[in-house]
């Protein structure tokens, strides 16, 4: 930290993750608006809770095994070679804590690991760290208002610290097997994000069951409306605002691509910001493809939910999120399109599902995040056939198989099949879903009732002061 | 008696870790890992108890008909102000 530019490059970098975790938070704020806006009266704090308190858990053990997994996972392990090895990223690593980036005191640690790792694992971390929260937070609003709060934590853990960070390690880093082997395209995570949590969320509610009421004897499903329709709207507001600093922590801001062990071209410098597989792109690009496709998404919801505001919305979301896989070499118009195609898709096969196999999904996720998300890289297959997957020499390039094994892997492998099986076994141990009864009158009954003994004794002190 | 590595700012450049106990990084992640395992374990047991006490509680009361009547009371004076 002698020299003062490469210093301004080391904390330019540090402060602008930091500054993608403070927007990315709003994407929080935005899911529990929404949750509790789209849960009815007498479960919302639960509801509150249950949302609330997958920060802590996920933040927790994303700090334990989460981020050690990203880094130690990038072959399988056992598909193109071993675990790797990731000092900087385990719990005990002096690195994960404030480091001056001097002399180490732990042997497994280099000197380059102090110097590129002291400044940057922290607000990397917690960038990766709010995607985690996001995969989470996806499911949360699917189960609402049946499963035991206890039970999603557990499940919050699994995907937001094991299986979404599995996928990253495997087709969202600069040398993941699926990278590699299958030419994985998915820069801004509609695969490694969405499909995951969409197919997860599915896992989950094929184990959970509808609502009681939700579905009529003869398989009709009945709409349960918003107890809050404002704050479902606000709330989905603030995720696209998050959303933003999800786009701009997809991406690494500065860095010189022909240097380094990537083109090494001999003699020149091209400094840039790139995507997560190190290729270059700008701000600039996704930013118009962030907006075309959320206006594409708007437009086709609005149309095919004939201007209903909750799937109006959450079709803009939609948009976003199947476009993203290709975002950053997309046309504004293409993402546009793709942005309202994907939207039409969705918004049908969410109520044929719905009808076919009586799936109750609270908040459309499934079909919002997963069928869009699934959608969106199998597109990416298509639109970018033939592109390089990586700067490195020897990577298989983008092909429509390739991200269609890659959409597969996401949706079914790391998403769906994970959450069956574990809540299976927790619906094997009674711990899944809230009993019958309690279901029926709501989860808050206590602090409702106790609220109003609270107004009532109010009232009482009130008359006797009058 | 000091607890850091730190003797004074002088010679930032060459430090590494910064916080106090060097060294513990070990222990201090068996003690966050159980903290977390029991954290879950303590949680499962409350919720437990508390849904057993609200079913017991929905039984004293009538049943599920007589909590939905009175919930239905309780949302139509919340909108209406009494």
């Amino acid at each position: 930290m002698s020299n003062e530019l490469s210093s301004l490059v080391v904390i330019f970098t540090e402060f602008y993750y930091w500054v993608t975790v403070v927007f990315m938070f709003l994407i929080h704020v935005g899911f529990c608006m929404y949750e509790v806006g789209a849960s009815r009266y007498k479960s919302h704090m639960h509801t509150l809770m249950k949302n609330t308190m997958l920060i802590p858990l996920v933040t927790i053990t994303f700090f334990f095994f989460g981020w050690w997994i990203y880094f130690a996972f990038v072959n399988g392990p056992g598909i193109n070679g071993g675990l790797v090895s990731a000092p900087w990223a385990t719990p005990w690593s002096e690195l994960m804590g404030g480091h001056m980036g001097g002399l180490a005191t732990q042997d497994t640690l280099t000197v380059d690991d102090t110097a590129y790792w002291s400044r940057i694992n922290g607000v990397f971390w917690a960038a990766f760290l709010l995607f985690s929260w996001t995969a989470a937070s996806i499911v949360s609003g699917s189960v609402i208002e049946r499963i035991r709060p206890s039970a999603f934590w557990i499940l919050a853990v699994l995907i937001g610290s094991v299986t979404w960070i599995i996928d990253a390690a495997w087709g969202w880093s600069w040398n993941g097997w699926m990278v590699q082997l299958l030419g994985y395209h998915d820069a801004y995570a509609s695969g490694v994000i969405h499909a995951i949590a969409g197919g997860f969320a599915l896992g989950v509610l094929v184990v959970l069951g509808p609502r009681i009421g939700k579905f009529a004897p003869d398989g009709t499903p009945r709409d349960i409306n918003p107890h809050n329709p404002w704050l479902v709207t606000i709330g989905l507001f603030l995720i696209y605002t998050g959303f933003w600093g999800f786009y701009v922590a997809c991406n690494i801001p500065i860095i010189d691509v022909y240097g380094g062990a990537m083109l090494d071209v001999a003699d020149k410098s091209y400094f840039s910001a790139t995507n997560i597989y190190l290729q270059p792109t700008t701000l600039s690009a996704i930013t118009f493809n962030f907006l075309m496709s959320l206006s594409g998404g708007l437009m086709a919801a609005y149309i095919v939910s004939k201007g209903d505001a909750f799937w109006t919305y959450s079709g803009g979301l939609a948009g976003v999120i199947g476009a993203s896989a290709g975002n950053d070499l997309y046309h504004p118009i293409q993402a546009m399109l793709i942005g309202a195609f994907v939207v039409v898709i969705i918004y049908r096969m969410h109520f044929w599902v719905e009808r076919r196999f009586k799936i109750d999904d609270a908040v459309g996720a499934v079909a919002v995040h997963g069928y869009a998300g699934f959608l969106g890289v199998v597109i990416a297959g298509f639109m970018l056939w033939g592109y390089p997957s990586s700067p490195f020499e020897g990577y298989a390039p983008i092909t429509p198989w390739g991200q269609f094994l890659g959409a597969i892997i996401m949706f079914f492998v790391l998403g769906f099949f994970p959450a069956l099986i574990a809540s299976k076994i927790l619906n094997g141990m009674g711990l899944l879903r809230i009993p019958r009864e309690i279901e029926m009158v709501g989860l808050d009954i206590n602090t409702e009732e106790q609220r109003e003994e609270d107004a009532r004794a109010l009232r009482e002190a009130i008359r006797s002061e009058a | 008696m000091a607890t850091g590595m730190i003797e004074n700012w002088g010679n930032i450049d060459v430090y590494g870790p910064i916080y106090p106990f060097v060294g513990s990084e070990g222990f201090l992640a068996i003690a966050g890992i159980a903290f977390w395992i029991i954290w879950h374990i303590w949680q499962l047991k409350a919720e437990s108890r508390e849904f057993e006490e609200d079913v017991e509680k929905i039984k004293q009361r009538g049943g599920v008909g007589s909590v939905l009547d009175a919930e239905a009371k309780r949302e139509t004076s919340d909108l209406t102000g009494g």
